[in-house]
Formats: C-alpha cells, structure tokens, sequence
C-alpha cells in the first residue's frame, strides 16, 4: 500500500514538473509585474522600455531556476512546502500565523484537483496521552473546517489524531514544545 | 460497520502461563478461623508483628522471599527475622521438590502465638515453573486469614511499552514479574479490563484509524468493537458490562455508552469541545469524565444517563485522567502543578483535595481492586516506569525495569 502511494506522489510531482513554475509562491509577484507592464500607458517610450526591460529582468531570474529544476530529480523535494500549522498551548482556535500557513496551502490545494491530504493532530508532551490526543484531533479538525470555508470538498481531507504519542523534536523548551503543537499535512493522493 | 478480526498468536509461552493458572491446587487440612486479627482500615493501626519461616529444598527460600515482599508491601505487617522474639503470628513454609519430578509441594502453617493455635494449615502443589504464582496464592491466603479480605497478590497489570515509537499492549504480574506481550498491531493505549478480568477493551490506531477493539485473553481472540471515522478512545467498563468511551465521529470528541456486544449505543455529551475519558463509578450508577466545556480541561460527573451534570475540578487550570477508587468514595486524577503533572485525589462530592505525588511528572493512575493502592507511571527517575504505592503514602516501589519506557498501568480486578 505504502508503495502504491509513494508511486502515485512521484507521478504528481514528475507531471507537475512542465508547468511548475506556476506552483512557487513566486508566482504572484511575476503576475503583478506584468500587470504594471500592461497598466503602463504608452506615454513615453524610455518608460515602456524600462518597464519592458524589468519584466525581462523578472524572466531572467526566474528562467534559470526553472531550467535548474527540470533537470533536477525533484522527487525528494517538493515543490510547495506543506508547512505545519501551529498552535497555543491546550488551544485549537486558529492563530494568525497558522491562518496564513492554511491559506496558501488552500491555494495550492485548489490549483492541484488530483490531490488528497491525510491532517495530522499533534501536541506538545506536557499533558497526559488520552486528552492529548483529543486535542490533536480538535486541532486536525480545526485546520479541516477552516480549508473546508476555504472552499475545499472536505471528500479531500481526512484526519487523524496523533496527540503526544508522534512528536517532532523531543527537547524539553519551548521551542520544541511549540513545533509539536501542530496540524501537519500529508499528500495521500 | 464493524467487523470481526480473529487471530491465533502460537506464543507458547503465553498458552504455558493460561494453562498453568489452573495448575495451582490445594488440599485443606484444617479448616482456616474466620476470625479477624487486623482491622486495616483503623487509622491507629498497629504493624502485625509476623515472622515468616522456611525449610525444605531451595525452593522453600525463594517462595518465602515472595511471600515476605507480599507481605511487606501492603504495609500493615511489622516483619521479624524467625530467630528474634516478638512475633505474634509466625508463618511456616515447607517446600520440597519431589526427586524426578518438576511439581513443588508446599506446606503452610499459620500459626497465633497470643492464641497457641493454628489459623491456617494448607498444602499445596503447583508446577515448578509457577512458583510465583504459587508464592501469590499462599501469600493470598494468610492476608485472607489475618485480615478477613482478598489479597491482590495474583492480579494483573495491564500496561502499554513503547518500542522505538511504537506503542504495545502488555500485562504483568502486580509486581512487575512475567511481561507478556498482547497486543503489537499499530498505536495501543487506553485499556480497561472487564469487570472479571476475562477481556481488555482498548483503543488501536492502524492504518490511520482508531479503533476500539476488545480482547478475549484466555482465547487470545480480538475482535473489533467500535470503529467509526474519527478519534476513538476507549473509557472504563461498568461492573454491568457497559463500556464508556469517546469518540468524534460527529464533529467533536464526545462521550458514549454501548454494550460490550455493541447494542444500545447512547450518546450523552454535546458539547462544542473536548469531552474525553469517560469512567463508570464502581456502582455503575455515575460517570467521571474529562471536559474543556468551562475553558480548560477539568473533571466533571454525570449519570450514568448523562443528567444531573455537574464539575468536581475547581483548582488549578489542567485536570485531566479521573479513575473511581474501589468503594466509590475517591477519586484519583491528574493535575498540573508548578509545570509538573501530579497524582491528586478529591472526594466524589468535591471536598478533600489532596496531593499525592511531587516529584517529576505523574500520570495515569489505577487503583488495585481492594483500593489500598496507586499505580502510575512516573518519570522521576531514568525514564518513564510503572511505580506503585500504598495510599497512606508509606510503600512506593517501582516494577519496571529502568531501561523500558512503560506507562499507563490499569490494575486488573480479582481474578479467580
């Protein structure tokens, strides 16, 4: 089972390869640029020219890198970073930093219909296992409903509660403690 | 939709510990006396001063060394070596292991030197292999003689390992002697035992889903109980055969009853949070739990029928584990304190806090099933382990070995 799945992220990511460009975050900023393009009236030709010339500097950096990543074997990384969604402490409301974390990952999510993800529920190891893991369940949840308002078919997303029982790190500070407080996100499709 | 798993695990050495429970036999002399010589629950008690004596075959040493640590433990026996003066009760214990044979005989004299009389004249006879076990029952039967109640030195304790991340079920003597490995498909936590210890509901997460599955142990048969989509976590069985859990499959984790058949599914908590570890009192008639409803986790009771509602938790922001203790009147729970979590204990109705462990981190305590004692696990030392303790705070040992990481112990019932 575990192949199949490995096969099938493989594929996603092999055929996202053409128009991958698309997938970075870069992407937005290469839209506004030639929308000023386009927005500049013709009044002076130094100033068309000079915008012309950015949009060109723009495709100059971006080319290179898109030529690199044909090239190179992108299996191991992915190409958008399904970043962890944090929490408070014995919280699952939905910070503002998580909510940005969400958004472009409902973005991605939307361009790349083929895709299902499994949300994991995690928590840091302070509390004891049995509420822990109700409350990584609360927090897999959370970050479902709140993709779900984001317009995505909750068909998409499964969850499960790992509580304390998976954790990222095992330092006892803070800073640990907050990189376990999570919704972590897997590609299953 | 539930469905049924069976599997047959040839552990030889499990089928060797079922079928040697039914090995140790004994014939009665005389008839043991029905009198009472401790009343464990006075508060002005006074230690029983016991020797306890052995001959026989080597054997007779280590079944008297059991019998001795037994004895000791339970804290209300004042143990004095066989040759100084001042026992009032002296225990005698022969041994011998028959030539060509693998079987041990054990005679055991009880005797009152107040009285010059014998309260206790048994013999025994049980497979070599199971001198423990055997050294439990005689250990059984002088606590019964002396105190007119059931000793706890045959039950079980059901615990979970965890292996490189992996968490496993396994069940142990009460002192810590014979780990058996039960279960080792997926994620294991939160069991409970069936009120005459034949079965263990617990919850499993495999393939990314949590189930509720129940164990017949004597067949080693696991079928599955409850399985819908979402967080499953099994809570306490109810001496009526009704088990409580948890479960999120609408929304939110809420907290449900059902027959051990599956039949009669209720469900008795809506609330928008979290609503978890549900545990029947010991009359069936209540239900402790835990619940975020008030803006952090507390205790709260209910009946068994989900009314009359109300919280017991009113110290400290983070109480969470509720167990019952045996006579209904305690309850034991976790409560963090100082960045620790520790054992507390309150009374059913609310009063009476008190604190019972401070150093480390304390979790998950079970009573055993005559109530005089705690486990937990602990992480105060080397890792975490199983520790037990007598309630009136004088006995604490631990039973795990220091280089296992085990938890969670749930303290069978009287098994016969």
């Amino acid at each position: 089972m575990g192949r199949k799945v490995l096969i099938l992220v493989l594929m996603v990511f092999v055929i996202g390869c053409a128009k991958k460009y698309v997938l970075t975050p870069e992407e937005p900023v290469k839209l506004e640029e030639v929308k000023e393009v386009k927005e500049v009236k013709a009044v002076k030709a130094e100033e068309i020219r000079k915008e012309a010339k950015k949009a060109e500097s723009v495709e100059e950096k971006i080319l290179p890198r898109e030529t690199k990543e044909v090239a190179a074997p992108v299996i191991e990384k992915p190409l958008f970073e399904l970043k962890d969604a944090l929490f408070d402490f014995d919280r699952y409301d939905i910070r503002a930093d998580a909510r940005a974390i969400l958004d472009s990952i409902a973005s991605w999510f939307d361009k790349n219909r083929g895709i299902n993800i499994l949300i994991e529920g995690h928590c840091d190891d302070r509390g004891t296992n049995e509420y822990n893991l109700a409350l990584g369940e609360k927090r897999a949840i959370a970050a479902r409903n709140y993709l779900v308002s984001k317009g995505i078919a909750p068909s998409r997303m499964s969850t499960v509660s790992y509580g304390e029982e998976k954790p990222a790190c095992t330092e006892q500070n803070e800073d640990c403690w907050q990189r376990n407080r999570r919704a972590h996100f897997v590609v299953t499709k | 939709m539930k469905r049924n798993f069976k599997f047959q695990i040839s552990n030889f050495k499990f089928f060797i510990f079922i079928f040697s429970l039914f090995t140790v036999h004994c014939l009665l002399f005389t008839v043991s006396h029905a009198k009472v010589y401790i009343e464990i629950t006075d508060p002005a008690l006074r230690k029983l001063p016991i020797s306890i004596n052995y001959t026989g075959h080597e054997e007779a040493k280590e079944v008297a060394g059991i019998v001795k640590d037994n004895l000791d433990f339970t804290g209300i026996f004042y143990l004095i070596d066989p040759d100084i003066p001042g026992a009032e009760i002296t225990v005698k214990i022969d041994a011998v292991v028959p030539e060509a044979t693998k079987v041990i005989k054990a005679d055991v004299v009880v005797s009152d030197l107040i009285k010059n009389e014998d309260i206790l004249n048994k013999r025994y006879t049980a497979s070599k292999d199971i001198l423990r076990t055997l050294s439990h029952s005689i250990s059984n039967d002088i606590f019964k003689v002396i105190t007119g109640m059931d000793g706890v030195f045959r039950t079980k304790i059901a615990y979970i390992v965890n292996s490189s991340d992996k968490k496993w079920l396994y069940i142990m003597d009460w002192d810590g002697y014979n780990p058996l490995r039960v279960v080792t498909k997926g994620l294991t936590l939160s069991q409970s035992w069936s009120p005459d210890g034949q079965y263990l509901v617990y919850s499993s997460e495999r393939d990314r889903n949590w189930g509720i599955y129940l164990l017949d142990i004597r067949k080693y048969i696991e079928t599955m109980l409850f399985s819908a989509k979402g967080l499953n976590l099994a809570g306490g069985i109810s001496p009526d055969g009704r088990i409580a859990f948890s479960s999120s499959k609408d929304g939110s984790p809420e907290i449900y009853v059902m027959n051990l058949d599956g039949g009669d599914l209720k469900k008795l908590t809506r609330s928008f949070g979290i609503d978890v570890s549900p545990v029947f009192s010991p009359d069936s008639s209540q239900i402790a739990f835990v619940s975020d409803r008030g803006g952090s986790p507390q205790i709260y009771i209910m009946d068994s029928d989900g009314t009359r509602l109300r919280r017991l938790t009113f110290e400290g922001s983070y109480n969470t584990s509720p167990v019952w203790s045996p006579d209904g009147k305690w309850i034991a729970f976790v409560g963090r304190k100082n960045s620790n979590n520790q054992i507390f204990m309150i009374k059913s109705d609310g009063s009476d806090l008190r604190q019972i462990t401070d150093k480390g981190n304390n979790e998950n305590p079970s009573f055993s099933p005559d109530g005089m004692f705690l486990a937990f696990d602990s992480d105060r030392d080397s890792g975490k382990g199983i520790y037990l303790m007598s309630i009136n705070g004088e006995r604490e040992k631990r039973i795990t070995p220091k280089d296992t990481k085990t938890m969670n112990p749930e303290w069978s019932p009287y098994i016969k």
